[in-house]
């Protein structure tokens, strides 16, 4: 008697697979992520062509050809502002945006900022491995202080970013933190992340083994815990920024905080209010002769 | 009787634009061809601003004069600094009691016959119990009444402008009749000898370059605008918000010009049509973007309205100083498209056509204006929406096609005119990425050097494609097509309305003069330009920057020099007096080259 196999999910997750070969180091926190993200959007029931990745310039943007799905790899420091664009053009396609530490509280650090601000309905996954790792391992804004790197031999001498205590500063509708050591977590968190309301921000600690030293994977196994399992409520903004930002002993992972009572950008748009097609299906020839009457 | 200006001056936020708006407008209704433009300094109260009204009726004028017939002042700066702009026979009117003039302001005032007259404003206001802002209107009626016009109508525009505001309106009425009252012989006679009118203007819009482009994005499809304020691009970003609840466009005043290139290049990947604007520095920071749409093929259209720099330079007057920065900014080797508007109807008409070499070609381009386009006031025909065309590409891929596609398919190198299939995100078919890196077929980052060449090539080729496609300069001149040339005059931008002006006075009459337009500035053809300066024919650039950049790019692309240049660089247009001397003199002189600087008398720095 055979066994019956059902293959159904495998084969969706198949989809997003792609012939070009993985070019991160060994043991780098790209490849749970990149794991994570497959999974998440197969088990939403996703099919390449109903979504977009966009990515910024880093080590994780080696990722745009490492998976399918329609993708974007544009310049450092500014996915965040693609992403909204393209998404605002159509949104009935889920838009992801990838960006590093480096160029995301740094050369991007204001896109950033907006991007909460204004509740882009996008999820951003920032790829937070301390340092910028695809130019040979230079402090970041997100490296600890003190420590030696590429370009600061002598330990980086200002201050690290609070990156969290900054984000939770700017009013955000859904943080998550997860870490690329833990995939079942990451699936989930994206789960959620991809299907808020608005402006998702997802902390992903990733190790990299070659130029982080401090924040090492073992450091990280170490230090994580399911704050969701501990029973934390997403819905406790203060309680979620003191977990997010008090990491000296323990760092708290899953979802921090979300609301989902706050609209997104284009839900605020009034000239979009009952529009049932999207920027994307409404390109034509479009008569003007009632504006021209303004100029008799 | 021909063309006659009219300059209102006084200081920013005192009303000019508001007694400006109302001349203008009636006098248009009135069956005037109305040009006006704005002189004004970067700041909100103060200074010394301007509007001029150009008028004409026998034919459109797009240009205004540098002396005017009449200086309306609204304070007694105008004065002192305004009297050298009256032609003879001028007339001022001005609002400060007991303003006694310099001996030598007097001189001027009885060399040229000025006549001068005091409307009192203040008092009139206080006898009617109104606020200043009033005198605006008072103003406007006391010029309505000098230039011979109807007062009904003036009582009509006055009406719909106040509509909202009914306390108001009778206190509007009561200024009206004051203004006519005082235009009365018994206060000194006033009058402006006026062209008789024509209907054919009445019809006409009265609006900026920028609203014509708006229009125009609007007509094109846009359907997603993102913006950073920067004169002299914000008069369109503003209009383009003022319309949203009607044209139910996405807008997002970002938060810097790099930002709202993204967004709009994210737009456009997604498959919408969508548009940015911004002058030179906001370029500047648009220029990786640029890039990177070059390297993804993907189809964007950039707004680059100029002022004078380099930095900030003067953000509130004109310039044509950035023609090179439009071919030339933004790393690496990509196909780029530059256009240039010039009034009010190719701002309108070039909308559509950039979205459509965009999305047929899959590159940016680059529509060009400047200050002098985006706010000075044009008499338009209403804009002719039969001949638009919204074409979104050949090689963007069907419903049809869409099975059938394969990921190699969106950059195949060997496509003969370098333009692959596009497709669009969301829709059911096999998955590319657009790639910054340099990338194979499908997308996927490849280094080789082997596909570094193909790709480049793939790229590239596109520039020949579209240049074949694009049409040579367009020429101006009404003389008989086979009398000799005197002399051929080149140009782009918004010279083109002045140098048409000035061809039609008197002082050329019986010249065979040839105006070569470029519209279309990247890729340059320059065949006809070739025939036209064969044999002898004396050649001039009349441009708006100091180094005669499209004089540059001629040279740089089939190596004709172009002799004699006529340029201006202080952040003034070209006036029509000014162009027409030293178009005069160039034509007189034997010189086989020359160059020319033009700067506008000292009163046209506020």
């Amino acid at each position: 008697m055979s066994i019956q196999l059902d293959t159904t999910a495998v084969e969706k997750m198949k989809s997003f697979h792609c012939e070009t070969k993985c070019t991160w180091c060994d043991g780098c926190g790209d490849y749970g992520i990149w794991t994570a993200i497959k999974r998440a959007l197969s088990e939403l029931g996703y099919s390449p062509w109903q979504v977009l990745l966009c990515y910024d310039v880093g080590c994780h943007g080696n990722m745009s050809d490492k998976l399918n799905g329609y993708r974007f790899h544009g310049l450092h420091g500014r996915v965040l502002p693609f992403a909204a664009g393209a998404k605002l053009a159509n949104m009935n396609v889920p838009v992801i945006a990838h960006g590093g530490d480096g160029a995301s509280f740094s050369e991007g650090v204001g896109h950033l900022v907006h991007s909460i601000r204004s509740q882009y309905p996008v999820t951003f996954i920032l790829h937070n491995n301390a340092n910028y790792g695809l130019t040979t391992g230079q402090a970041s804004s997100l490296t600890w202080q003190g420590q030696p790197m590429n370009t600061n031999p002598n330990g980086m001498a200002e201050q690290t970013l609070p990156s969290m205590d900054f984000v939770f500063s700017l009013q955000p509708t859904f943080v998550a933190r997860g870490f690329s050591g833990n995939i079942p977590q990451m699936v989930e968190i994206l789960k959620a992340a991809i299907q808020h309301r608005g402006f998702a921000f997802v902390d992903m600690l990733q190790a990299c083994p070659t130029y982080n030293h401090f924040a090492t994977h073992e450091y990280l196994l170490s230090k994580c815990y399911d704050a969701n399992a501990e029973g934390h409520d997403v819905k406790d903004f203060e309680k979620a920024r003191y977990l997010a930002t008090h990491n000296a002993d323990r760092i708290a992972t899953g979802i921090l905080y979300q609301n989902e009572d706050i609209p997104n950008f284009y839900e605020r748009l009034v000239p979009r209010q009952g529009k049932k097609t999207q920027a994307v299906d409404e390109v034509e020839k479009v008569d003007i002769s009632e504006l021209m009457k303004e100029f008799i | 009787m021909s063309r006659v200006s009219l300059k209102i001056v006084g200081a920013s936020g005192q009303g000019i634009n508001s007694v400006g708006e109302i001349l203008a407008k009636g006098l248009k209704r009135a069956g005037y061809c109305v040009f006006g433009y704005r002189e004004y300094p970067s700041l909100i109260k103060g200074g010394h601003a301007s509007y001029q009204l150009d008028i004409e009726s026998a034919h459109a004028i797009e240009s205004s004069e540098l002396q005017v017939h009449a200086l309306i002042t609204l304070n007694h700066h105008g004065l002192e600094l305004n009297l050298q702009d009256l032609k003879e026979n001028g007339i001022v009117v001005h609002q400060t009691p007991n303003w006694l003039l310099k001996p030598e302001e007097a001189a001027l005032v009885r060399q040229r016959n000025i006549k001068l007259i005091e409307l009192p404003v203040d008092s009139i206001l206080a006898r009617l119990g109104a606020k200043p802002i009033l005198g605006n209107v008072l103003i406007a009626a006391y010029m309505w009444a000098v230039l011979g016009q109807d007062k009904e109508l003036l009582k009509t525009m006055v009406g719909e402008r106040f509509a909202k505001k009914k306390d108001l309106l009778e206190l509007n009425m009561q200024c009206i009749e004051e203004g006519f009252a005082y235009a009365d012989p018994a206060h000194g006679k006033l009058s402006i000898a006026v062209p008789e009118p024509r209907d054919i203007w009445k019809d006409h819009l009265l609006l900026r370059g920028s609203e014509a482009m708006g229009m125009g994005a609007v007509h094109a499809g846009v359907r997603l605008y993102a913006g950073y304020p920067m004169t002299p691009s914000s008069p369109l970003l503003t209009y383009i918000a003022d319309v949203q609840n009607k044209t139910g466009m996405v807008i997002k005043q970002a938060e810097d010009e790099i930002t709202a290139a993204q967004m709009v290049s994210g737009a456009m990947f997604m498959g919408t049509r969508a548009l940015t604007a911004t002058s030179g520095g906001g370029f500047d920071l648009m220029s990786e973007t640029l890039s990177l749409n070059g390297i993804t093929e993907n189809p964007t259209v950039f707004v680059l309205a100029q002022r004078p720099g380099p930095a900030t330079g003067l953000p509130t007057w004109t310039a044509q100083g950035d023609l090179m920065l439009a071919v030339h900014t933004a790393h690496g080797e990509f196909p780029r498209c530059v256009v240039s508007t010039s009034n009010a109807q190719d701002s309108f008409e070039l909308m559509p056509i950039a979205f459509n070499i965009a999305e047929e070609f899959q590159m940016s381009v680059i529509v060009m204006t400047d200050k002098q386009i985006a706010e000075a006031l044009y008499t338009q025909a209403p804009f002719d929406q039969e001949k638009t065309q919204v074409l979104r590409g050949s090689r963007l891929a069907s419903e049809d096609q869409l099975p059938a596609l394969k990921p190699t398919d969106r950059y195949d190198a060997s496509a003969v005119d370098g333009v692959s299939l596009r497709w669009l995100p969301g829709q059911k078919a096999a998955t590319f990425a657009g790639q910054g890196d340099e990338h194979t077929a499908a997308g996927s980052v490849d280094e080789s050097a082997h596909n570094a060449v193909s790709q480049m090539e793939k790229r590239m080729r596109k520039h020949e494609a579209l240049k074949a496609t694009l049409p040579e300069p367009d020429i101006y001149g009404d003389a008989d097509p086979n009398a000799p040339i005197d002399i051929v005059l080149v140009g782009w931008g918004s010279t083109k309305s002045v140098i048409i002006d000035v061809l039609r006075d008197p002082l050329f009459a019986g010249k065979r003069i040839d105006y070569v337009h470029y519209t279309y500035l990247w890729p340059l053809k320059t065949e006809l330009l070739e025939k036209l300066a064969a044999s002898g024919r004396k050649v001039l650039l009349i441009e708006g920057n100091f180094q005669a950049q499209l004089g540059k790019l001629i040279m740089q692309e089939c190596g004709l020099k172009i002799p004699h240049h006529i340029v201006k660089y202080d952040g003034r247009p070209f006036f029509y007096d000014e162009l027409r001397d030293a178009l005069r003199t160039v034509i007189t002189s034997d010189a086989s080259s020359s160059r020319t600087v033009l700067e506008t008398p000292v009163t046209h720095h506020p």
